[in-house]
């Protein structure tokens, strides 16, 4: 097949190394070319891609499928995915470099605090290498030597991890600062979003319903199935009770309905980004 | 003209905020210490959690994305773990993917960690897909071709050669997805999963009261919210997991947060009151 | 507590250390601004950078790309990393426009999935919505195993369902001003939304609560060695 190259392992490794190069220049060197193009040539670019690359996946979902479950466009799926994965990965990438770049240039320009720059680089090149290795070795494409293994669970879960969880934690000082000098209750409206998160965070954990078991002496038992509506109300009078009734018959439509305002703008936004309507983006 | 010295409210209101991190530091290390165990009450959405689960069978498969870091690892890593002692007593096999990098090494060794435990064997149990950066485009491929979708595992093997996945060739032969997830990965599983696969939902409590309304809707089966989710799903268990411990000093900060508000606004009112009297 | 046993004399007791001694250094932060934060905050940052490229790197390159190409010889994936590669040309001023190339195809994928998003998440909830029964007759009342005060209720907070998701939904209405009954709707969905936001608010707290007890339990289960 014209589009696979036999044993490329072996006899057709060198014909693969020259395609790839090959790939890479003539694609880079693309770029002048384009560059060359008018202003509106290179927005059409843009325009044209953004717009088939949608119109794929648009046309995938809205065509009928026959009674295999699919259309003429489903087997297409898998080398789609392919190409976005790669290009996700690296997108997310550039994240990674961007990060570098930075504080490459605060070390090399002897920028304040640059030292710190010189540990974050440090630390990126030694745990890339660990992860890297790592990775490749879970595959059994490298060995996982004890060094290995040693050096990235110390990188990884005693000290990556670590340091992640203790960041995340200290909003939790954070909130409980916030909460007392800056939640005034001045309003109606804060009044009632302050009682509903008193009812949510004392009913929702074991206090709430230790409190209404065992202090009120409510009974913990599912209501019975011909109960007169006062039992049904004292049975529900708990504070878990209550908080799930408020979270499920009170809150679930709050909810829905933001769901539904973000749903009808996503679709609008959707449409306007497929068809390059969008200013700034292209 | 002489300046009187801060009343009570006024030095309240402007205590140093790091009186209060100690205060909810000592707080929280009492009511770890404390033998206290306060027995949650199930809550619906755990309730049916557990349910549906109960309901499958043994050779049944599953799909677990996990898709939590370190940052959430207190919330997230009870649920993961009681959600997968449950599968393993019911024998049912299972799959990880992972859309979060470092979620990749935290759910393999976690699983690896666990697996022992049900006399899991990788590869005939239970397998990891590893990393993949975008989960809508994974999921609509793993539908149409599940082994070209996903090609390898995270030990380098070919998906269809491990006797798990054999004659497994969609994610509709999979009964059930559970999202284990800090983020917004749930309504890309309700969109793009097949219509007949259940889905359960294991998120931190930032994102629970969102997922509200897919319950309501049916779109999603069960719940588990944070940590104090997992104390009920462990109590349901008969475990003894991270969730318990939690959830006994979740409680008491809540009553020391809601004291303190109060508390606030009690000493902005007196102070203000205490302005308008001097004139 | 056994000393021995305590101190970092075993590779398995350094490794708590360093754990430990990770996250007292990110907590020194809550008492000022110091030089140990700063290190260790900068050493997180190029710890979670450097990681990442070991997934992204194998798991998806190696797996999606490498081996297509150079293990099984499909020549034609040869040229999807070039094109990846424009993205990172945003740093150029003079080409710069080139990686909107890229972002163009992903965003236009993106819009393209959003349709079926939009039928699968969404309009199973409109219709979850208006097949909600409003009258007894349509609730089933001569099911004899529900007592007919569960499905008054039922009936009750299904009337409540609609009239919160249509008081909110008339807040988040900014087409026309809204003014005399409109306005008096709109005020009711925002005090419902306020409940929904205490919700979030209190699950919220929860969550950032559940985080730093996790940290304490660390220090106090593995560190100290306390048993909780």
């Amino acid at each position: 097949m014209w589009w696979q190259i036999q044993n490329p392992e072996s006899e057709g490794r060198i014909l693969v190394w020259a395609i790839v190069l090959g790939a890479f220049i003539l694609v880079l060197g693309l770029i002048p070319v384009l560059h060359a193009l008018p202003p509106r040539g290179r927005r059409a670019i843009i325009v044209v891609v953004t717009f088939f690359a949608g119109l794929f996946f648009a046309t995938e979902f809205f065509t009928p499928v026959g009674p295999d479950g699919k259309n003429f466009l489903t087997d297409y799926i898998q080398p789609a995915q392919q190409m976005i994965q790669v290009i996700s990965a690296l997108a997310l990438g550039l994240g990674t470099y961007g990060l570098i770049r930075l504080h490459l240039r605060n070390v090399v320009q002897r920028r304040p605090q640059w030292g710190y720059s010189v540990v974050l680089l440090l630390s990126f090149l030694v745990m890339a290498g660990f992860s890297i290795a790592n990775t490749l070795s879970e595959q059994q494409l490298v060995e996982k030597t004890d060094f290995l293994e040693r050096g990235f669970a110390l990188l990884f879960d005693f000290t990556l991890v670590q340091l992640d969880a203790a960041m995340f934690s200290l909003i939790a000082f954070y909130i409980f600062s916030a909460a007392y000098r800056a939640f005034r209750i001045r309003s109606v409206e804060a009044g009632i979003l302050m009682f509903t998160a008193m009812i949510v965070m004392i009913g929702i954990v074991p206090l709430g319903a230790y409190l209404s078991y065992q202090v009120l002496g409510l009974s913990p038992a599912p209501t019975p199935k011909d109960a007169d509506w006062i039992t049904v109300l004292v049975h529900n009078l708990a504070l878990p009770k209550i908080a799930d009734w408020v979270l499920i018959y009170l809150n679930a439509p709050v909810q829905r309905a933001i769901e539904f305002g973000v749903g009808i703008g996503g679709l609008a936004m959707a449409i306007r980004l497929w068809l390059s309507l969008e200013r700034g983006v292209t | 003209m002489q300046t009187r010295p801060p009343t009570f409210w006024e030095r309240m209101l402007a205590i140093d905020r790091r009186i209060l991190y100690l205060l909810l530091f000592v707080d929280i290390v009492a009511f770890l210490l404390l033998p206290i165990r306060l027995r949650a009450a199930i809550s619906p959405p755990v309730q049916k959690f557990y349910d549906e689960i109960e309901k499958l069978q043994p050779g049944d498969l599953v799909m677990i994305s996990s898709n939590w870091s370190a940052s959430t690892i207190a919330e997230n890593q009870p649920q993961l773990e009681a959600v997968i002692r449950h599968l393993m007593r019911k024998k049912v096999r299972f799959t990880i993917i992972s859309i979060e990098a470092q979620a990749r090494d935290l759910s393999h060794r976690l699983a690896m960690r666990l697996t022992p435990e049900g006399d899991y064997e990788y590869g005939r149990d239970w397998a990891h897909f590893g990393f993949v950066p975008s989960l809508a485009i994974a999921i609509k491929g793993m539908v149409n071709n599940l082994p070209d979708t996903v090609q390898r595992d995270v030990r380098g093997n070919a998906v269809g050669t491990l006797p798990l996945l054999k004659g497994i060739t969609s994610l509709r032969q999979y009964k059930m997805v559970i999202d284990v997830t800090p983020s917004g990965t749930l309504p890309i599983w309700i969109s793009y999963a097949p219509k007949e696969t259940v889905i359960l939902y294991c998120p931190t409590s930032v994102m629970a009261a969102e997922a509200y309304t897919f319950l309501d809707s049916g779109q999603i089966k069960g719940m588990i919210t944070g940590a104090k989710g997992s104390q009920e799903y462990e109590q349901l268990l008969g475990i003894v997991g991270l969730g318990t411990p939690f959830a006994n000093a979740i409680s008491f900060s809540h009553v020391l947060i809601i004291l303190f508000i109060f508390l606030g606004n009690l000493a902005l009112f007196m102070s203000r009151r205490q302005n308008r009297q001097e004139g | 507590m056994d000393l021995q046993q305590f101190l970092p004399l075993s590779a398995e007791r350094f490794n708590v250390w360093i754990g430990v001694l990770c996250t007292l250094a990110i907590y020194s932060l809550l008492y000022r601004e110091n030089p140990i934060y700063r290190f260790f905050e900068h050493l997180y940052i190029g710890l979670a950078a450097g990681y990442s490229l070991g997934p992204l790197g194998v798991d998806v390159l190696y797996r999606f790309w490498i081996t297509p190409v150079w293990f099984q010889g499909y020549w034609l994936w040869a040229f999807l990393v070039p094109f990846g590669m424009y993205l990172y040309f945003i740093y150029s001023e003079r080409y710069g426009w080139v990686s909107r190339i890229v972002i163009g195809a992903l965003v236009g994928a993106s819009a393209g999935l959003f349709f079926q998003e939009f039928a699968s998440r969404y309009v199973v909830q409109l219709h979850s919505t208006l097949s909600r029964p409003l009258w007894l007759s349509s609730a089933n009342p001569t099911n004899p195993e529900i007592s007919w005060f569960s499905v008054l209720f039922s009936v009750l907070m299904n009337w409540v369902f609609i009239l919160i998701l249509v008081s909110v939904l008339t807040y988040f209405t900014f087409s026309y001003q809204q003014k005399g009954a409109v306005k008096g709707v709109a005020t009711l969905g925002r005090w419902f939304l306020m409940i929904g936001l205490g919700a979030i608010f209190g699950n919220t707290v929860m969550a950032r609560m559940a985080l730093l007890i996790g940290r304490v339990y660390y220090l106090l289960s593995d560190w100290l060695m306390i048993r909780i």
